[in-house]
């Protein structure tokens, strides 16, 4: 059953002789369940087409359905919403809140409201547990590794349960063991609570581990 | 609570913020103060006079120190029907020295002894003779004079001892301690040699209703406000002192609301964070709001400590008179928690409006 669709989407910066076309006509589906890794050279439009789906960008054309519903015509409050209760994303760039402890991190998604607070609570422990971080929980962000403050984002991309994860190169500042140790819990989570994922990822060995790979270049999808 | 974690984790950060909220609204408050404290020196005495209107003769464009009332004036004022209740008072300044060559100025008020005019003695007792004075607290802080002392007044060509039987505590009259003598004594002083008239008052203290206006052939009414106002100087000095304070609260306000802005604008990166993980405009705008809200708060209360203590010790003295009201105090508090809300309302917009992709690239 899909849960993303991006119809014909196209995405451009600029105009006129600046105008730069990031994402061209890009058709694909992720499935619940799946987790479809990303490929391609940088400035390949990877990580435009994840601010997509996410809605953090909106399309210049085409249409981005999530549970059939159509997220291009969603308004600032809907994307909001949207962004808040069915997407998780991991960042390039950790982007902890810095002053908060490793589960004070994860915690933060309870307070944009709509979840109970103490099941919240609970998943916050069960998740640390699970990527290894329970030694780390109260360390302040700026304290944690590089490695760790990637596995408390996605961490946080799973607080809330989404139904989609947005993962833009998770293991780039991971060795290969905890790299392949966080990718393996990621598809894991995606498999057991049956959610569809997309990784942007640049290493072969990462994106092997997905269900499907989808490779784009020059903001055009080759294969997948 | 966000908002307040970061207060609590960065307290070196939101401590140098508060510093600058206090900073601010101890100077806005310190205006006031100064101003309130110089109005005061103008003429409590005056203010504090347990009557309504003033008679002044009205040649003498509502000064006390240019009028002179004869008896035939205080008799027609006393014969108002709306006059409940009137008392002469005359006013001269003169100077004292007080210890050998110091000397200084004191206002002179001459009162009928057990009139309504006789200010409440706060130590010794009321005046009863004609050689007796009462003393401003103020005076006795100035020259270490106390009950039973002897002060030595310029009587017409002469001195004369005058014994201080009583301390009171109104303050001062044109900017000098006000000090009471018999009525008979002042005219005493005030004597201007033998064949000129001799003035039954400076002025006529009045109790009754809708007495301002009223007019005779060489007298007319004021209210005691009016006659405070017209006190020479204190309109031009007011208004200096007004201009300062309102300028001061004003550029108080913008300062600290241009402050908490930028302050506000600096977070991008971390707002755009919060944006992209599911965090509401209104969300981002109430914590912003918090924020300033606990460190103007905090920042306005140590604020009126610092007034407070600083009317209590150092500056409290009769050169740098201060004086604070409650109601000032709370004026400048407001406007500086106001201001800072506002700082944060006006970057409402922007914080809104934040692209979490460009906000996240600047981290």
């Amino acid at each position: 059953m899909t849960i993303l669709q991006l119809h014909d989407v196209a995405k451009s910066f600029g105009e006129g002789s600046q105008r730069v076309d990031a994402v061209r006509g890009v058709t694909f589906a992720v499935g619940r369940g799946e987790v479809v890794a990303l490929a391609g050279p940088s400035g390949s439009g990877k990580s435009t087409l994840l601010a997509l789906a996410g809605a953090l960008l909106s399309p210049t054309s085409g249409a981005i359905t999530v549970d059939g519903k159509d997220i291009t015509r969603y308004g600032a409050r809907a994307r909001t919403r949207y962004r808040r209760d069915r997407v998780g994303f991991v960042f390039q760039g950790s982007n902890m809140v810095p002053f908060l402890t490793a589960r004070e991190n994860l915690l933060l998604v309870g307070e944009f409201g709509g979840i109970d607070r103490s099941a919240l609570r609970r998943r916050a422990d069960e998740l640390l547990e699970k990527l290894d971080l329970a030694g780390v929980r109260d360390q302040i962000a700026t304290r944690l590794s590089g490695g760790e403050r990637q596995r408390v984002a996605i961490a946080r991309a799973l607080m809330r349960d989404p139904a989609l994860l947005l993962v833009d190169e998770p293991t780039a500042s991971l060795n290969l063991e905890l790299g392949i140790r966080v990718v393996d819990a990621l598809v894991n989570e995606v498999h057991v609570r049956n959610k569809a994922c997309i990784m942007v990822t640049h290493d072969d060995r990462m994106a092997r581990r997905a269900d499907r790979l989808v490779e784009i270049r020059d903001g055009q999808v080759l294969a997948g | 609570m966000l908002a307040l974690i970061e207060i609590r984790r960065r307290k070196l950060q939101f401590g140098f913020v508060t510093g600058v909220v206090l900073l601010i609204a101890y100077l806005i408050m310190m205006v006031t103060g100064l101003g309130l404290g110089l109005n005061q020196q103008a003429g409590t005495a005056l203010l504090n006079l347990n009557g309504d209107h003033l008679a002044y003769a009205s040649n003498a464009n509502l000064s006390v120190i240019r009028s002179r009332l004869a008896d035939s004036d205080v008799s027609e004022i006393r014969s108002i029907p709306e006059v409940e209740r009137a008392t002469p008072l005359g006013y001269v300044a003169v100077v004292i020295e007080y210890a050998p060559e110091t000397s200084d100025t004191a206002a002179i008020l001459g009162v009928i002894p057990g009139s309504f005019a006789e200010p409440e003695v706060i130590e010794g007792r009321s005046i009863a003779g004609p050689n007796e004075i009462l003393i401003d607290r103020t005076w006795t802080r100035l020259a270490g004079a106390g009950v039973g002392d002897s002060l030595a007044l310029p009587v017409a060509f002469d001195t004369r001892t005058f014994t201080v039987v009583g301390i009171v505590d109104q303050g001062y009259f044109f900017f000098q301690p006000a000090m009471y003598v018999d009525l008979s004594a002042w005219q005493a002083i005030v004597f201007q040699g033998e064949g000129a008239q001799q003035p039954a008052a400076s002025v006529v203290l009045l109790q009754g209703q809708q007495l301002a206006g009223r007019s005779g052939a060489g007298w007319q009414i004021v209210t005691k406000q009016d006659g405070f106002e017209n006190i020479e100087g204190v309109r031009a000095q007011q208004s200096t002192v007004d201009a300062l304070r309102y300028m001061g609260l004003l550029i108080g306000a913008m300062v600290i609301g241009v402050f908490f802005y930028v302050i506000t604008l600096q977070k991008t990166a971390l707002l755009g964070i919060l944006k992209a993980i599911g965090a509401s405009g209104v969300y981002l705008v109430t914590q912003g709001l918090l924020q300033v809200l606990v460190v103007s708060v905090a920042g306005a209360g140590l604020a009126v400590g610092l007034a407070l203590l600083t009317e209590a010790t150092v500056l409290s003295s009769d050169s740098i008179p201060i004086r604070f009201t409650w109601g000032a105090i709370a004026t400048a508090a407001i406007s500086v928690v106001v201001a800072g809300l506002v700082g944060v309302a006006l970057s409402a917009r922007q914080v809104t409006s934040i692209d979490p992709i460009i906000a996240m690239q600047q981290q």
